[in-house]
């Protein structure tokens, strides 16, 4: 395997993800290519505000910064069921009126969500798998290591 | 058609031919080449050489386009092979997909396959315990099936053969149902799986929980290091094939030694097509094999031919090996090709919490999985109102883990900062099928795109399959009571024969020629110079898994093989 060529043609951003640099770069594209789902640099935004507001910047980037909207349009557009991708675009939609609120409106407009919305349980579970399979966390906050090692099965806690 | 000049003969012909380059395969492959025959693999999939083929093997989880997912897409076309744990964004090339490979299920059947230099051995869960005695024994003595023609003392020394060179690792836990091997350091069980042990040896006189054997280097050996190989890191990534070679492979370790010899050939993308027999000459002289990209067909020779295809398509190369002497297919003649297919039954699992020891953690990652429970269900006498038995593995985990009801900086608060819980502890069983002529393949009028008919897979559980579920989750369920376990939980799978991928038989050994395929020494019955030491050769299942006794039977097989050879018998 030769890394640094994967590496390459991979282009990998912050959230791990490849910008198709093919796309045409109208103001109105997404960042990146879709190839079942149809959405907009509007919708893009909207987006990158909703993952925010559930995972913000604090002392640390937030998901917007990690790019993970980006992630979470590439699932949808990949490994999401059409019948998902239905009623998550019908979500989105809905969720406009909270656009350029402040996040602390769009918090409760998530929250405020029927507790079995399929729109808001998929934002936030792609949010949270791109987030805690992030580069920047993988490397900074719960570390990952390719390699272990080792194994000890019977680890002393502290405290 | 084949080039049938003569100097092409000539170039085509070798003193041994191995059809299939997986775990069996790649065993045929470097004993013959090791004893100087010159010798032909052949392999119906592309070439994958250790390293240089495996694409993923050094991602980070990041760098994967869907974090390990597969598109939706590749699972609606792939119903089949998606239900295998494996099958996912890592190792999804070393599978066959359905679409492209079909056969025909008369009852569900998930047949899992590689079609690449090293098969399966790139993608085998890696465990390896010998089978004993009490394995050898069991239809004689519970009158299924046929006798083996093999003791546990004929496979003995060819089990210590290639353990020592394949890299065992696992503890000498002294038991005559699971017989020590010569292994490697073993990899410990964790705090908790110890504190099972303990629970279980001194409550339940004649159950054990030992450690795992598995495949790894845990500590190698001068002849690992010969092989290019290391010492395995942890990584618990196999599947997306080792560039340590920290587990054993055919592409690691049994190819890469024949290669050396030089006598090794190695033709990829190479579909057999069928074994040619030769009737007046009364015996095997070579392979029919169709090329998988220019669809050409091919006739190579050889003295003596090894059919390591995986159980069923060895099933399948015999049935499609027709002849004016074997019409039914080679060696055919007591009509029991291709049935007594039996396999191993994991449909059930269960898992529970444990609130003790929570002051420990565990830390890295064990290769082995953790710990294995020998088969103790109708060992010394019949006790149950089933047959045979089964063996389960057994693993504790304890990991971090987040509360991730809220949103917001509390959320990501929570994400960041993960807190152990209790232990998660788990079992699945691994229950002995008993093979009967009614689990059977046989050939499908429809073909392949290279011409080859069909398989067709008729394959169940039954009543004794059920009943051994049963007593399975009741046994466990009462010796994770008596440890202390929690919240409890039975899993019965209603999942197809197949996904245990551990078909086996369809090709029997037995001492009757009238009611089996295959000798004491895994020669075809009525066309010698033919060996099978795949799973199709399996005249029972066991309740161990079978690859570690295929490369037993492989090795001893070609000694046999080539002694025969130097004396004219062949």
């Amino acid at each position: 395997m030769n890394r640094r060529s994967a590496l390459k043609q991979m282009f990998i951003m912050a959230g791990g993800l490849m910008i198709a640099t093919s796309c045409d770069f109208s103001p109105k594209s997404p960042s990146i290519q879709l190839k079942t789902i149809s959405l907009d640099k509007g919708d893009e935004d909207l987006l990158a505000e909703l993952v925010e507001a559930i995972l913000p910047k604090t002392d640390s980037p937030g998901a917007r910064e990690l790019n993970l909207h980006l992630f979470v349009m590439k699932m949808l557009d990949d490994c999401t069921s059409p019948e998902d991708q239905k009623t998550f675009l019908a979500g989105l939609k809905a969720a406009e009126k909270v656009k350029g609120k402040p996040l602390a409106d769009q918090q409760a407009y998530l929250t405020g969500l029927p507790a079995d919305d399929n729109f808001f349980k998929i934002l936030k579970r792609r949010t949270l798998q791109g987030y805690k399979n992030s580069e920047y966390v993988m490397k900074n906050k719960l570390k990952y290591e390719l390699v272990p090692g080792r194994y000890d099965g019977a680890v002393k806690m502290e405290g | 058609m084949a080039n049938l000049n003569i100097d092409s003969v000539k170039d085509r012909t070798y003193d041994a031919i191995v059809i299939g380059s997986g775990i069996s395969g790649g065993w045929s492959a470097k004993e013959l080449c090791e004893k100087g025959l010159k010798t032909l693999v052949l392999e119906r999939g592309r070439d994958v050489q250790h390293v240089k083929d495996y694409p993923t093997t050094n991602l980070y989880p990041w760098e994967f386009e869907h974090r390990n997912e597969l598109p939706y897409s590749v699972q609606q076309e792939n119903p089949i092979v998606n239900r295998c744990y494996a099958f996912h964004e890592d190792a999804a090339h070393f599978f066959v997909k359905d679409q492209e490979h079909p056969y025909v299920q008369e009852k569900p059947f998930d047949w899992i396959r590689g079609y690449q230099v090293g098969g399966k051995s790139l993608l085998w869960a890696r465990q390896t315990q010998r089978w004993s005695n009490f394995d050898f024994d069991g239809p004689a003595r519970d009158g299924f099936a046929v006798d083996w023609p093999i003791r546990y003392q004929d496979i003995k020394p060819w089990y210590d053969y290639v353990e020592r060179f394949a890299g065992i690792a696992g503890d000498k836990d002294g038991l005559p149902e699971l017989p020590d091997g010569e292994f490697l350091p073993g990899y410990p069980l964790n705090v908790v799986e110890k504190y099972f042990k303990q629970q279980v040896e001194a409550k339940y006189p004649g159950r054990k929980v030992i450690s795992a054997r598995c495949a790894h280097l845990s500590k190698p050996n001068q002849i690992h290091i010969d092989q290019g190989r290391v010492q395995c890191q942890n990584r618990t990534l196999c599947q997306r094939g080792c560039p340590f070679g920290g587990y054993f492979s055919s592409n690691a370790s049994t190819l890469p030694w024949a290669a050396k010899t030089g006598n090794m050939t190695l033709r990829p993308n190479s579909v057999v097509h069928s074994i040619l027999y030769d009737d007046k000459q009364g015996k095997a002289v070579g392979v029919k094999v169709i090329d998988k990209e220019t669809k050409e067909e091919i006739d190579f020779f050889a003295q003596v031919i090894f059919l390591n295809a995986a159980a069923l398509n060895s099933n399948l190369i015999l049935l499609n090996s027709t002849s004016s002497r074997f019409p039914n297919g080679l060696g055919n003649d007591s009509g029991t090709l291709g049935k007594y297919v039996a396999f191993h039954n994991y449909s059930a699992r269960i898992s529970a919490e444990y609130e003790g020891l929570l002051d420990y953690k565990t830390d890295g990652r064990n290769p082995a999985g953790g710990g294995y429970i020998p088969r103790f269900r109708n060992l010394h006498k019949q006790e149950t109102d089933f047959l045979r038995g089964y063996a389960a593995g057994f693993g504790a985990y304890r990991s971090a883990s987040a509360d991730e009801s809220g949103i917001g900086a509390d959320l990501k608060n929570a994400i960041l900062q993960p807190k152990y819980g209790n232990w998660g502890v788990g079992s699945h069983m691994m229950g002995e099928t008993i093979p009967k002529e009614s689990n059977y393949v046989t050939l499908d009028g429809q073909k392949d795109a290279w011409g080859m008919p069909l398989l067709k897979i008729s394959v169940d559980y039954d009543e004794n399959d059920a009943k051994m579920k049963k007593d399975y989750l009741d046994t466990m369920e009462e010796m994770f009571t008596a440890a202390g376990f929690t919240n409890i939980r039975r899993n019965e799978s209603s999942q197809a024969p197949g996904l245990d991928i551990h078909e086996m038989g369809g090709v029997r050994m037995g001492k009757d020629p009238k009611t089996s395929m295959l000798n004491s020494w895994h020669q075809l019955h009525a066309c010698p110079n033919v060996y099978v030491t795949d799973g199709a050769s399996m005249t029972s299942t066991s309740t161990q898994n079978p690859s570690l006794t295929y490369m037993a039977f492989s090795a001893r097989a070609v000694d046999h093989a080539v002694n025969e050879l130097k004396k004219g018998n062949l």
